[in-house]
């Protein structure tokens, strides 16, 4: 089923066409496709083992596809190396932790920052130029939906500013490797963020983290998406994707079996199947059936 | 026709004794995880013991096979498992490289003790005999390994696929937990894997023991299996009929290329055929690593809450430069004319501050971006040659040569290897230090039996031909050299290295080169290295191949660690250390590097990291690490630090 084309005919930050990825005989991906449309949230669901973070990898560029194709923004990048893509926009952050342990949460968002500007500029910018804004050295800038930009703020100010925004105000001295990990998830994010995404992937940002801070993760977000930032989200939490998403695809053993807006998705019986571990019935039998199994927090 | 058959046979004879000692390393590492460096040196200590019991005792055969093999490599195996791999569950991927390298030399230090290198060990075969096939002559011990080699192969097949206990083994390394609850001890598990291991390391050595036809000796015996590495990585260390094949293959192409390619090389390149047969075997290694698909190397698991050193600030690294400095001077005039041991107290101080520059260089690559490298002798050895070529090795313009070839030899090295990480790169600098040592070193034209003389620098109106003067200009290089390490961990490009070092992944996603920053820190190490070699052979004065051997310079990588690999003091005291034990018992100076590292198990900080035994200045301000209970919160809500509540956003 195609999801209704959201973008208006405006260019996808993300095309994904036909991607397949096998491990020995194990489909981990069979002809998986998606697109994400800039200014959106788009939820990536699925059980355990789906495929999701094969899917990340694919797209972030860690892994080959044994098929198919990865578009950002009309370029094709299926056999671009990670950091390239990174210049084009393409920020990530990961289910299993990858901070810098050794760093502090300020020198990891710092780190960051470095990677949008040449090392000459940045002695500069350490020293009194104000932060660019912009697509300044392939970077969008750092958003102002993390926090308000400071007038001829530092770069270290500008680090400041984004671990405010993602709620690390005043830990930025703390070693990443020592925080709890909703903290250290919230490190990653800030990082990714540091390089001006245009393009934002985010795998299970929500774990670690109680009610409150989800919903916080959540209206960050939907600032970033207003923004004009594309957000593929992969998440478990269910009420923070049906709440903030525009589109969400739904993938079982490396298969998209649905997508659609969270009502759609709520409501196929296809998706109840997977998670619920029923007999998958078809669309039609499915149609009507209560939104059980995606409404609350996935097994 | 008959010559190619008898090179033929030859090469399966070796090939299978590599399939020995290479399906030894696969089942080591697909039921523990780690890769054992001193497989080599387990076949050696076997060969020699086998040659002690039966040639100098005359015990009968099978008795002394039963000894080596059931009880000596069976324990031994079992006891290493237990008293040094099982303690490093959850340690830093590279402190199982380190631990088995701190084996091997202790193996390697134990038998230059034990077996003089001044008698010949030669060691007969264990049937005699031949017989015709096809117009070649067979002989008997030729099929007794072949046939070793086919048995070994067939029974760990069965094993693995057909039994519980070999369904347990493979298990144990994807999921120990997992296993555990399925009823079987993991540890158990990983024991097996270790004495098997260790048995068929053994068996290997003491099978090709009789091939050395000029004795035992123990760095050939220790390397002769390397080529057992090669065919375990073309075996991606997990498939058994995948490692004996290529061993096979690789026998027969060592055997080729020795009987066929190396007799047709040009006049001029002959004396180096001797030393292009040693070298193949890590040739082999080099290439191997280079071209096969990259593997996803399973790691024992990461350190996540270790402390990070403190980063020395601008200000305080200038004093304390500057205070060592100042130290120098007083120990070059307290020390002057001293003599010991037939040199001087300055000339070991010269060689100290060289080898800390070496250190320096190891703090670089290894400490802060996490690329184990055990070549950097191997550079050091090419800046002392650079720098008795250059200006008759006596000039600025020599050090700056030999640093900046060595730099350029570092990229190169560096390039086919960017995708290696962990023991990959290991091996590979391993396989490229070997080959430098046999294959460049060793050749008469470049330091053969005679060395290299190298001169005092001399600068116009100013000469260091005076211990004293060369001992504080040495020093000077030394400070320098820290103080730029210490700039480099401060600086962006610092806090790229350690970022590398603790996610490769993450580095990469947030836009940055990963094969870029390595180049570039292996062509800075490299270069620091030839300088500190240059600078070793003015105050040396005579430099040969002995002193760019692999083996010390794998010892020196264990006392670096064994201090601290990521602090500009531990690679000073791992010099000092180095060359004060080299004064007073060469021999031993692998077993106290090898002990040292066992001991300090899986502390990563090496002993500078010991919290106990940190010294704080009380107005230098220390890192915040602790651990923090209440977790932050986003945007619009409250977060925690220190106790204090605050709104942030």
């Amino acid at each position: 089923m195609p999801p209704a084309d959201p973008s208006g005919g405006r260019t996808a930050a993300l095309t994904v066409s036909e991607v397949s990825v096998r491990f020995g005989g194990v489909a981990a991906l069979d002809a998986c496709s998606l697109s994400v449309q800039p200014g959106t949230v788009t939820g990536l669901i699925g059980p355990n083992g789906a495929g999701k973070t094969t899917l990340f990898n694919v797209i972030s560029g860690l892994q080959a596809p044994d098929r198919g194709t990865v578009e950002l923004f009309d370029t094709d990048v299926t056999t671009m190396k990670p950091h390239r893509r990174a210049k084009l926009g393409l920020a990530r952050t990961f289910q299993r932790l990858e901070v810098f342990g050794s760093l502090s949460a300020a020198e990891n968002v710092q780190v960051g920052l470095e990677s949008t500007v040449k090392w000459w500029e940045w002695r500069q910018l350490r020293r009194a130029i104000p932060w660019r804004r912009g697509p300044a050295a392939g970077g969008a800038g750092v958003p102002d939906a993390v926090a308000p930009p400071v007038g001829g703020s530092l770069a270290t100010a500008t680090c400041d500013r984004l671990l405010e925004g993602v709620g690390l105000g005043g830990l930025g001295a703390r070693q990443s490797s020592a925080m709890p990990t909703g903290l250290a998830r919230m490190v990653e994010l800030a990082r990714a963020l540091a390089i001006g995404p245009k393009l934002l992937l985010l795998d299970e940002p929500g774990s670690g983290l109680d009610d409150a801070e989800s919903t916080a993760l959540g209206d960050l977000l939907a600032r970033l998406a207003a923004g004009g930032m594309a957000v593929l989200l992969v998440e478990h939490d269910m009420e923070l994707v049906m709440r903030i998403c525009d589109t969400v695809y739904v993938l079982d053993f490396g298969d998209i079996i649905a997508s659609g807006t969270p009502d759609q998705i709520r409501g196929d019986p296809l998706v109840q199947a997977a998670y619920l571990g029923e007999a998958a019935p078809t669309h039609e039998a499915g149609a009507g059936a209560s939104p059980t199994g995606v409404g609350g927090s996935a097994p | 026709m008959s010559n190619f058959l008898q090179y033929t046979v030859f090469g399966v004879m070796f090939g299978a004794g590599y399939a020995i000692a290479a399906t030894g390393l696969v089942v080591t590492y697909t039921t523990s995880g780690v890769f054992n460096f001193a497989q080599g040196a387990v076949g050696m200590i076997a060969a020699f013991t086998y040659w002690q019991l039966v040639t100098a005792h005359h015990v009968p055969i099978l008795v002394a096979l039963l000894l080596i093999l059931v009880v000596g490599a069976s324990i031994s195996g079992a006891l290493v498992e237990r008293v040094l791999m099982r303690r490093l569950h959850g340690a830093s991927a590279e402190r199982p490289v380190m631990v088995t390298l701190g084996l091997l030399v202790i193996l390697t230090g134990f038998a230059a003790i034990t077996w003089s290198p001044s008698t010949q060990h030669l060691v007969g075969n264990m049937v005699n005999g031949q017989f015709q096939l096809v117009g070649i002559n067979i002989q008997y011990q030729e099929v007794l390994i072949i046939g070793v080699a086919v048995a070994v192969a067939v029974a760990l097949r069965l094993l693995f696929y057909s039994t519980r206990t070999g369904v347990a083994l493979r298990a144990v390394v994807d999921d120990p937990e997992l296993l555990a609850m399925s009823g079987a001890s993991p540890n158990r598990m990983s024991q097996y894997g270790w004495i098997l291991g260790f048995v068929m390391a053994a068996l290997a050595g003491v099978l090709l023991a009789p091939t050395q036809t000029t004795g035992l000796l123990i760095p050939a015996m220790t390397l002769l299996v390397v080529n057992g590495y090669a065919a375990a990585i073309v075996g991606r260390l997990k498939s058994i009929p995948v490692t004996f094949a290529a061993a096979i293959g690789i026998g027969l192409a060592e055997n080729y290329v020795i009987s066929y390619v190396l007799p047709h090389l040009p006049q001029s390149l002959q004396s180096l055929v001797p030393d292009i047969k040693l070298a193949l075997p890590m040739l082999f290694l080099f290439i191997a690593l280079v071209t096969v698909p990259s593997v996803r190397l399973r790691a024992v698991g990461r350190l996540t809450t270790m402390r990070a050193p403190r980063v020395t600030g601008g200000r305080e690294s200038l004093v304390a430069g500057a205070a060592f400095f100042v130290l120098a001077i007083v120990v070059a005039v307290a020390f002057d004319n001293t003599a010991f041991k037939g040199t001087t107290i300055l000339d070991l101080g010269g060689v100290v501050m060289c080898l800390g520059i070496v250190g320096l260089s190891l703090v670089l690559v290894t400490g802060y971006s996490g690329q184990i490298s055990l070549c950097q002798f191997s550079f050091m050895g090419i800046g002392a040659f650079v720098m008795g070529k250059v200006a008759s090795g006596g000039s600025l313009l020599g050090l700056l040569a030999a640093t900046l070839v060595c730099a350029g030899v570092g990229a190169l090295v560096a390039l086919p290897t960017i995708r290696l990480r962990d023991l990959y790169l290991a091996l590979a600098t391993f396989a490229f230090a070997d080959a430098v040592f046999y294959g460049f070193f060793n050749d008469t034209h470049i330091y053969g039996t005679g060395g290299v003389s190298l001169g005092r620098i001399v600068l116009p109106g100013l000469s260091f031909g005076g211990d004293r003067a060369e001992f504080l200009m040495v020093t000077a290089f030394f400070v320098l050299a820290a103080l730029m390490v210490l700039a480099i961990r401060r600086s962006l490009f610092g806090r790229r290295l350690v970022a590398l070092n603790d996610s490769p992944a993450a580095y990469a996603t947030v836009g940055l080169n990963i094969g870029f920053t390595k180049v570039a820190v292996f062509a800075i190490a490299a270069g620091m290295a030839g300088l500190a070699g240059a600078l070793y052979g003015t105050v040396q004065q005579t430099v040969g191949t002995s002193d760019f051997d692999i083996f010390p310079g794998i010892i020196f990588v264990l006392f670096v660690t064994v201090w601290s690999i990521r602090t500009v003091t531990g690679a000073f005291l791992a010099a000092v250390t180095y060359v004060v034990l080299s004064q007073v018992w060469f021999n031993g100076l692998g077993l106290f590097a090898g002990l040292g590292i066992i001991l300090i198990g899986r502390a990563a900080g090496g002993i500078l990291g010991i919290e106990a035994l940190q010294f704080h200045l009380p107005w230098v301000k220390r890192p915040s690490v602790g651990v923090m209970e209440a977790p932050g919160a986003l945007v619009g809500g409250p977060a925690v630090a220190g106790g204090e509540t605050r709104a942030a956003g």
